[in-house]
């Protein structure tokens, strides 16, 4: 497995492109944190409305704002892509190492794969069909404040950790 | 100016943050200044887009409750944002950048609370559609000025005015083609979207007043 993942973890072309370019990095930085902002601005405001915040918004009108929080959730996943698979241009530390070693980029990435499981959970109890429905003034399910609340945590953890990564030990 | 920055750096606070075997500490103040500004702009972003016409049956009044969430995200970057600059005054009070970014946030915290005041504390019963151009203008400005806020932020991480620059430029210039190319993608698949249906009535009409999306 090891040999596998050490040679398709780095991406030669990648690499190339943050020598190559100073304003790589940054602008990938930069756009990763615009995707955060799309993301929290929309999915958070849907959370905080589940939890009861803003009771006259209905909630299917909020989810309208949605697909911009999906955006901004590709733009991180693009940015992150270049990040891990480049990241031995910046650091000249194998991202198979930083993956097997950072901790806090394991407690990020484990966050972000509860925040999915919290989304698909939502789904498939049937949550956002009945938050769908919700009308002005109305009262979400219990379960979906559970979920609300959980996403809303999941997020914050998913960031707090990711900016405690450059702290990470790497040990090659 | 330097003996005041070298005074800042030798204070008790500026020491002990700095000097800290903890690496949580400095990673901590960090990541709050993150969260922050997640919070602060993603809803004032938010709200920004909404003004502009997505998500138009959401209606604007409720939005108003958000905006203390949005302050507190401010509170929170206000006073992390402080022990940072405490932490390494000659750095950032020595580099154009970290200036640019101060300017920039004060307009936009200028621009958020002007909206507010336009389109928010005496909400309309009935929200006008589109809204005015002032309270469009605003919601361009603000968006602006955050993707400028957090360009610069993100530039004080360098050390070089020359990358900083550079990266600046690029960060514009990528933005831009992403934009335009968002654009001409949206409006495409709208198109074909509206070709498929065969519907006439919701063909986007010619003339450039959109009415639909």
């Amino acid at each position: 497995m090891e040999p596998f993942l050490r040679y398709w973890l780095r991406w030669p072309s990648v690499e190339q492109l943050i020598y190559q370019h100073l304003w790589v990095w940054g602008v990938c930085q930069s756009l990763h944190f615009v995707g955060m902002v799309l993301l929290i601005g929309t999915v958070g405001m849907l959370d905080l409305r589940m939890l009861g915040m803003a009771k006259q918004l209905p909630a299917a009108a909020l989810q309208k704002l949605i697909p911009w929080g999906v955006f901004g959730f590709a733009l991180c996943l693009a940015t992150g892509f270049i990040f891990v698979t480049g990241i031995y241009a910046n650091i000249n530390v194998h991202p198979y190492v930083v993956l097997t070693s950072d901790v806090f980029l394991q407690l990020k990435l484990f966050f972000l794969l509860l925040a999915g499981l919290n989304l698909l959970a939502f789904y498939v109890t049937g949550m956002a069909k009945a938050v769908d429905h919700m009308g002005p003034g109305d009262d979400a399910p219990r379960l979906a404040k559970v979920f609300a609340g959980a996403s809303l945590s999941f997020w914050i953890a998913v960031m707090y950790f990711a900016r405690l990564i450059p702290s990470g030990k790497f040990q090659p | 100016m330097t003996p005041v920055l070298e005074w800042l750096e030798s204070t008790w606070l500026s020491t002990t943050l700095r000097d800290s075997p903890n690496v949580f500490l400095y990673r901590t103040i960090l990541a709050f200044h993150t969260l922050g500004l997640a919070f602060f702009v993603g809803i004032s972003s938010a709200i920004a887009l909404r003004i502009l016409g997505v998500g138009r049956i959401v209606p604007l009044a409720p939005l108003k409750k958000f905006y203390p969430i949005m302050w507190i995200g401010f509170f929170f970057n206000a006073v992390s944002g402080l022990l940072l600059l405490i932490i390494e005054p000659t750095k950032f009070l020595t580099m154009v950048d970290f200036y640019v970014k101060l300017v920039v946030i004060a307009g936009a915290v200028y621009c958020n609370r002007a909206l507010y005041i336009r389109r928010f504390r005496h909400p309309a019963a009935v929200d006008p559609n589109p809204l005015p151009a002032g309270d469009r203008a605003l919601a361009v400005t603000i968006l602006v000025l955050w993707g400028a806020a957090i360009t610069a932020g993100r530039l004080t991480a360098y050390d070089d005015a020359n990358v900083q620059w550079q990266t600046a430029v690029a960060t514009l210039v990528v933005s831009v083609v992403m934009l335009v190319v968002g654009f001409i993608v949206v409006r495409l698949f709208g198109s074909i979207r509206t070709a498929l249906k065969g519907d006439p009535t919701t063909v986007v009409p010619s003339h450039g007043n959109a009415t639909v999306r």
